[in-house]
């Protein structure tokens, strides 16, 4: 138990290295962008026909602590992020915390929602299209498989708003019906946001479904033919245990492994659906942030959240390959 | 001696994408109790599929041909092997009556699943014992197979295991039901020389002890010497010799079985040249004609080589070989 408290903490160190580490490099790509938030603030002041000064640029300069050095701004930064500060908006000139409320931890709950949602799916009907010599349902799966490889995101989002605005006049989008939106959580609103959520989730889940039934086929087809299943099958293990202790039990670990490169890459996709149906999430407003206003504090802090939250997931199926995995168990705890 | 298990003219194909390939080809021994056969081939002559068909382990697109009749004497009467249909009903001879041993201990042991667990399963399915006391015999057979701290071994996972102390488990687990037949299914040749002693002479004790028969398949002349009572020869599939280890391998008799036993290295005339059969184990789906092994034969007697399948002919008492030089229907010779 020491050993593996010692392991997570060692685990834990590293995630928090890579995190600084990540947040580092984001904090200088920012960085490398010509101009910084005060020239940006106040030539956005002048557009809107204000008066402005050299003297001007530098004492707001001063005023936000961008004359002092970079590493020393990093440092102040990340130290501020860890306790859950952001400071301002650039442009907006608001509390990031204030502005993205929510919107971050709705984010990171629609993705989890869509991986959960995929190998849901994906882990049963992977053991059964591995299993299965029944060619309609292996080309069937096969097809629908291909089909969520094949079809972007997007457009599948909008064939879905689409078909939903032809025929039930509505639309699909936001994650809130209007009279919700800035309403305290309650149960009507959490079965409205329900109501609502499932499309992006059913988006997201959709490919990285396709995409997971695929790892799970594959895997359990490698572990079927091992001899350890026939040499179980010949000491009598026989059915749903053959198949669940023996190869499914061992296809976990891998499974496991693949998870946090799923969540990845359903971040990824996220911000494209996001813009599609009008969320208010954090995603659309990274899009924003870096796209439109060159925000570096906002986006910076979006994207602390982000690798945050696949750190932490990889931190955890770190842990969860030690449970599971004896191999990896027994190199920790000698 | 009674009789342990009566192997009638087995035939086994596979379905493939390429066709259909002949595996074993009208197989034919039988087995007393307590009594050691040695299955002897080169690799790819059908020697493990032979074994398996004797649980009925092969994959799902294996044929057996309808003239196969397996049957095992049980203390409760004659099994018919190949009537078992479904999994409950092969339990009898998957892990109960027959157990397997194969070739890699490392493989056939799952990797995240405790040694012990495993043993624990296989009686729990076939006994009726208790985990605790299933528990308690595992040991004791770990402990048997000579096993040092098998109660930590017990507890452990293969990969924790040297190769010896595997096979070791493993011959452990499948004696643990105490099982009339154990097939060994090259169990020694993954192992170091000296291990391979040390298995070899802990499967003879145990024989001995629990009084069961063994089939060890091995391509390895030297261990059967040491091991079997008697042989069995087979050449893509087919039983070319049969007979007791002493006059198989004194006075071998098929010219392949001739043919392997000159392959062997010997130390006592280190720079004597190998005489390897020539050429190479023909692909089952081209099996020839006549007799399997007229490709490569050195003795071919003449056109009924490649035209008819030889017979057994009894070269002494207990001692058959199929070979047309002994079939003296036709002065071809």
């Amino acid at each position: 138990m020491v050993q593996f408290l010692r392991f997570a903490t060692i685990r834990a160190a590293l995630a928090f290295f890579t995190l600084c580490l990540v947040s580092f490099i984001v904090f200088s790509l920012m960085e490398l962008v010509p101009g910084d938030c005060a020239e940006r603030y106040l030539a956005f002041k002048n557009s809107q026909g204000a008066q402005i000064s050299i003297a001007d640029i530098e004492a707001e300069r001063a005023r936000l602590g961008l004359d002092r050095p970079y590493l020393q701004r990093w440092t102040s930064w990340i130290w501020n992020a860890f306790q859950g500060e952001f400071g301002d908006s650039c442009i907006l000139r608001l509390n990031i915390n204030q502005l993205l409320g929510q919107k971050v931890w709705l984010s990171i709950g629609i993705c989890l929602g869509s991986l959960f949602l995929a190998y849901l799916i994906a882990i049963p009907v992977g053991i059964i299209a591995a299993t299965s010599r029944n060619p309609f349902l292996n080309n069937g799966l096969r097809i629908v498989s291909y089909l969520g490889l094949a079809l972007p995101n997007f457009l599948l989002a909008l064939m879905i708003m689409l078909f939903s605005t032809v025929f039930f006049g509505d639309s699909l989008t936001g994650l809130f019906s209007p009279e919700y939106r800035d309403a305290p959580w309650d149960w009507p609103k959490i079965k409205d946001f329900l109501s609502h959520v499932w499309l992006p989730v059913f988006i997201l889940g959709w490919s990285a479904t396709a995409f997971a039934i695929q790892t799970v086929r594959a895997l359990m087809s490698d572990e079927i033919s091992k001899l350890y299943v026939t040499a179980a099958a010949a000491r009598g293990v026989s059915g749903r245990r053959l198949l669940m202790r023996y190869p499914a039990r061992h296809a976990l670990s891998p499974i496991i492994n693949s998870l946090g490169f799923d969540l990845n890459r359903i971040f990824n996709e996220l911000p494209i659906v996001a813009l599609i149906l009008t969320l208010t999430e954090a995603g659309s407003l990274l899009i924003e942030a870096l796209a439109r206003s060159n925000d570096q504090q906002l986006a910076g802090a979006i994207i602390f959240f982000l690798t945050g939250s696949i750190i932490a997931i990889n931190f955890i199926t770190d842990i969860a390959l030690a449970i599971v995995d004896p191999r990896i168990r027994r190199s920790i705890l000698g | 001696m009674s009789r342990l298990i009566d192997v009638e003219n087995l035939t086994l194909q596979f379905d493939t994408d390429e066709g259909r390939i002949t595996a074993v080809d009208d197989v034919s021994f039988s087995l007393e109790a307590g009594e050691v056969m040695g299955l002897v081939g080169e690799s790819g002559s059908g020697k493990s599929v032979t074994a398996k068909s004797l649980m009925k382990l092969n994959p799902r697109n294996a044929i057996y041909g309808p003239e196969t009749k397996i049957t095992l004497h049980l203390d409760d009467g004659p099994v018919d092997v190949m009537s078992l249909q479904n999994d409950r009903e092969m339990k009898v001879v998957r892990g109960g009556a027959i157990s397997l041993i194969f070739q890699e201990p490392m493989a056939s042991f799952a990797p995240a699943i405790s040694i012990g667990d495993q043993m624990v399963e296989q009686l729990m399915i076939h006994t009726d014992f208790s985990k605790a006391q299933s528990k308690e015999l595992s040991i004791e057979m770990l402990d048997r197979v000579g096993i040092s701290d098998p109660s930590t071994r017990f507890g452990q996972y293969a990969f924790e295991l040297s190769g010896g102390m595997r096979q070791r488990a493993m011959i452990a687990m499948a004696l643990s039901t105490k099982p009339k037949l154990l097939i060994a299914d090259e169990p020694t040749t993954a192992l170091d020389v000296t291990i391979q002693a040390q298995v070899i002479d802990l499967m003879k004790d145990l024989v001995a002890e629990f009084g069961m028969g063994i089939v060890f398949i091995t391509h390895d002349l030297g261990v059967i010497a040491q091991t079997a009572d008697k042989v069995a020869v087979m050449y893509l599939g087919k039983l070319v010799e049969q007979g007791t280890v002493r006059d198989v391998i004194r006075n071998p008799a098929h010219p392949y079985t001739r043919g392997l036993i000159a392959a062997l290295p010997t130390l006592d005339d280190i720079d004597a040249p190998l005489t390897p059969i020539p050429g190479d184990i023909p692909s089952p789906l081209e099996r020839p004609p006549g007799c399997v092994y007229n490709t490569r034969c050195q003795e071919v007697v003449g056109a009924r080589c490649a035209a008819e399948v030889p017979a057994f002919s009894e070269v002494q008492p207990g001692h058959t070989a199929a070979c047309h030089i002994f079939d003296p229907t036709e002065g071809t010779a």
